[in-house]
């Protein structure tokens, strides 16, 4: 290797990392601000004590009960009490509340008379998570104190409480969510958008890399550095970049996995995932640089799909419910698969078996990225700078 | 061009300064493509094609692999009715609990029913039976879909089978045809639950700051690249002129070359894919005229981080998603600590997306967005000052470590 001037251009790039802040900044800084953003804004794990509010417009001791089970309902904080639908409704658009609970007049009354009185409730579905938060207080208090009613009704004719419940609710299930039990957001979204991020910053760092050679005119010494050979001055210039990625990636892992315990099958290979995902983000970066050997290009295709993995790959709408024409992209990308690797291998646990395509995907993109590099040879030995 | 650099401020009162700096401004975002592209193609292309990502607004027939053990005419019914509904649908029955998991392995299923041997004998006899439902969590909302309508389906088989029950037994002859209290469910501002119609508002109004803060700061670090060749100053820029009405003049260009694009943006696009459009036109246009304001601002105060053209993608870009957290779209401001609050309270978007949203959304009207809007017109303020002095900063330093001019740089100056 070394007569081949792999190690005088591995040199030579770390020479060039460590002579501007922006590599720094990139490679360092971004990843690990954003895994502790992440990490630190999502620790509540659920926004729960939603605010919201209720109107009682009964006065009863019934809607008085119901008004105590939404105060110790801890999905919600019914904190404020309102005189009018109109008063809620107001609060509602000033995002003063996510949602309210209406208590008709004269509610008691009409169910001891058997009028069968409706429970209104309103969620504020603009923001999706506090939504469907108060609308699952809601429906579990309003579907409770119905059945309060019935079982109070039943026991006052005889049955006992066992019987009365068996009445109430023949059936229920067990739900057993896998791998995140508290369905808390911290571990749904915390390694996915980290897993995202890193993809995109490698994607940027590896074009800012390639292509400020071909800006300041450097690319033919570069070139000249690995004797001619376009593989070798490829190889050589991102060798030192998977270094200093596998180190940010295996940090990111221990960060979320080990110190913050989130729920892990195997960490091992989810370790080795993210070096094939390290290899793989560097590939589709220098793949993109190939085909458009251009700063401008190459950066605004990198940060397009980079930004767009975010929704493209799945981690909050589901790729089977997308366009077809449209869920083919989240394919295309890396992202896509160590999220598929985290969600089977890290998430529930599954053996290694089935996600042996995801890791074998990974490897591809070097592979591809391979394909034209004699684009961006013909690009570095004349370098024109398109502004 | 060169006499402009240095005679401007003796000839020129401040608002010819400002006009001057609008004029250069203009003809500068014109004659670059790279910024053309992302004042025009960004706000243009990226609502439509997030949009086509979430269009599907919500998951339908999630795939379930159910295990009947008890395989009688109740838990066939119970079947039929979770295939039936809208979120749900049979994607297999299994024979046993390792071949359901093995689909689920693959990939093939969201989650495994396991309906016990004795599920219908415990109802007959008056025993609440319980069934095991194991769902897989990487997308809360797929499993959100799956909880809500396995409760549907628990409430209509419970109603049906009590309402019989109870009638059997004769103990309450209270004429119960069903529940004694019903209840109804209002979902405002996102009636149908969609995806699309929760995110993309928020999305929108992201795009409209990220899309001119990006093409800021590439402004900004291609005049760097200039000051750094020409020994610290710009021959395309006016230093002459002060920076109070530089920062002033450009920020003009921005926001008028931006208010077609949020027109198209958020009159257009909500219309076009008939996400929710509940507002007054007038209204969020005039809320939306501060975060214009405030993002010209703001990106001329990032401009700093930016010392080449091409920097702008590093350092703006992956704020994007700090951005969507910090708005309170995906992470809802009460939940967050004071640290993140106060970051979120310093983006222009934040204020952007909360008002936005709710007058687009939620109806309100611009009086009762006034909480955003006095904010966004505060960070105006706050942004315009610190734009202020990052203009200023930027041409004193970049003449004290490029500079001083050499003698003979007249003639590279006045080309």
């Amino acid at each position: 290797m070394a007569n081949l001037g792999f190690w005088s251009t591995v040199r030579r790039e770390v020479r060039r990392m460590t002579s501007r802040k922006m590599y720094f900044a990139g490679m360092v800084f971004v990843p690990i601000a954003m895994l502790f953003f992440f990490v630190s804004l999502l620790s509540p794990g659920l926004p729960l004590k939603v605010p919201t509010a209720i109107v009682d417009l009964d006065h009863s001791s019934m809607s008085r009960r119901i008004t105590r089970s939404l105060e110790a309902t801890e999905l919600i904080d019914i904190s404020r009490h309102l005189e009018s639908y109109d008063k809620a409704m107001e609060q509602v658009r000033r995002g003063d509340i996510f949602g309210f609970f209406v208590i008709p007049a004269d509610f008691e009354k009409d169910v001891m008379a058997g009028k069968r009185p409706t429970l209104e409730y309103y969620n504020n579905l603009t923001y999706f998570v506090p939504g469907t938060l108060t609308f699952k207080g809601f429906k579990t208090v309003a579907v409770t104190t119905s059945g309060g009613v019935v079982k109070t009704m039943l026991t006052s004719v005889g049955a006992d409480d066992a019987t009365a419940m068996a009445m109430i609710q023949p059936m229920t299930f067990d739900t057993h969510p896998i791998g995140n039990p508290w369905l808390s957001y911290s571990i749904y979204l915390g390694p996915t958008f980290t897993i995202c991020l890193l993809g995109l910053m490698m994607f940027l760092m590896t074009v800012f890399s390639i292509t400020m050679e071909i800006k300041n005119g450097t690319s033919p010494e570069w070139l000249a550095t690995a004797r001619g050979h376009m593989t070798v001055a490829v190889t050589g210039k991102l060798f030192p970049h998977f270094i200093v990625w596998s180190v940010i990636g295996q940090f990111c892992l221990a960060i979320l996995f080990c110190y913050n315990h989130f729920p892990c099958g195997s960490i091992f290979w989810l370790a080795v995932g993210m070096e094939l995902f390290v290899i793989a983000s560097l590939g589709f970066g220098l793949f993109v640089t190939t085909v458009v050997p251009n700063p401008r290009l190459a950066f605004i295709m990198c940060a397009l799909i980079g930004i767009l993995t975010f929704s493209f790959a799945g981690l909050s709408f589901p790729v089977q419910q997308m366009y077809g024409p449209i869920a083919i992209f989240s394919y295309l990308v890396p992202q896509r698969y160590m999220i598929l690797i985290y969600f089977f291998v890290g998430l529930d646990g599954f053996p290694i078996y089935y996600s042996r395509l995801y890791f074998a995907a990974l490897l591809i993109f070097p592979l591809v990225a391979g394909t034209l590099l004699r684009r961006l040879r013909k690009a570095c030995l004349k370098p024109v700078y398109v502004p | 061009m060169a006499q402009n650099n240095h005679s401007a401020p003796a000839r020129y009162g401040w608002f010819t300064q400002v006009a001057l700096a609008f004029r250069r401004e203009w003809t500068m975002i014109f004659n670059d493509v790279g910024v053309m592209l992302f004042f025009i193609a960004l706000p243009l292309m990226y609502p439509v094609i997030y949009t086509l990502i979430y269009n599907p607004e919500v998951v339908r027939d999630l795939p379930l692999a159910i295990v009947d053990n008890s395989r009688t005419e109740m838990s066939r019914e119970l079947i039929r009715r979770i295939d039936a509904s809208p979120s749900a649908s049979v994607y297999q029955y299994c024979t046993d609990m390792a071949e359901a998991r093995h689909l689920f392995g693959n990939n093939e299923v969201s989650g495994i029913i396991e309906i016990p041997s004795d599920y219908e004998k415990n109802i007959v006899s008056g025993k609440q039976a319980t069934v095991p439902f194991y769902g897989e969590v990487s997308l809360l909302l797929r499993y959100r879909a799956l909880l809500s309508t396995l409760t549907d389906v628990q409430l209509v088989t419970a109603e049906d089978l009590s309402a019989s029950k109870i009638a059997q037994t004769g103990l309450a002859s209270t004429g119960l045809g069903g529940l004694p209290i019903e209840n109804h469910n209002n979902f405002l501002g996102d009636p149908g639950q969609g995806f699309a119609s929760f995110i993309m508002p928020g999305i929108i109004i992201l795009i409209l700051q990220q899309s001119m803060v990006l093409g800021i700061c590439f402004i900004g670090g291609t005049a760097r690249e200039r000051r750094r060749k020409f020994f610290g100053t710009d021959p395309l820029a006016l230093d002459g002129l002060s920076a109070s009405a530089t920062v002033l003049g450009k920020a003009l260009t921005y926001v008028i070359f931006y208010i077609p694009m949020t027109i198209y943006v958020v009159r257009f696009i909500p219309e076009m894919f008939n996400l929710p459009h509940q507002g007054a036109v007038i209204d969020y246009l005039l809320f939306l005229f501060p975060m214009l304001v405030a993002s010209a601002f703001f990106g001329q105060t990032v401009q700093i981080l930016c010392k080449e053209r091409e920097s702008a993608f590093i350092v703006v870009v992956f704020t994007s998603v700090a951005f969507l957290f910090l708005s309170g779209l995906t992470w809802p401001r009460y939940a967050m600590n004071d640290f993140w609050l106060w970051i979120s309270d310093l983006v222009p978007a934040t204020w952007g997306v909360e008002g936005f949203i709710r007058i687009n959304s939620n109806g309100a009207s611009l009086a009762e967005s006034s909480r955003p809007f006095i904010a966004l017109w505060i960070q105006s303020a706050v942004y315009f000052c610190t734009a202020v002095w990052v203009t200023a900063y930027i041409r004193r330093r970049s003449i004290r470590k490029y500079g001083p001019l050499p003698s003979d740089a007249s003639t590279i100056t006045s080309d």
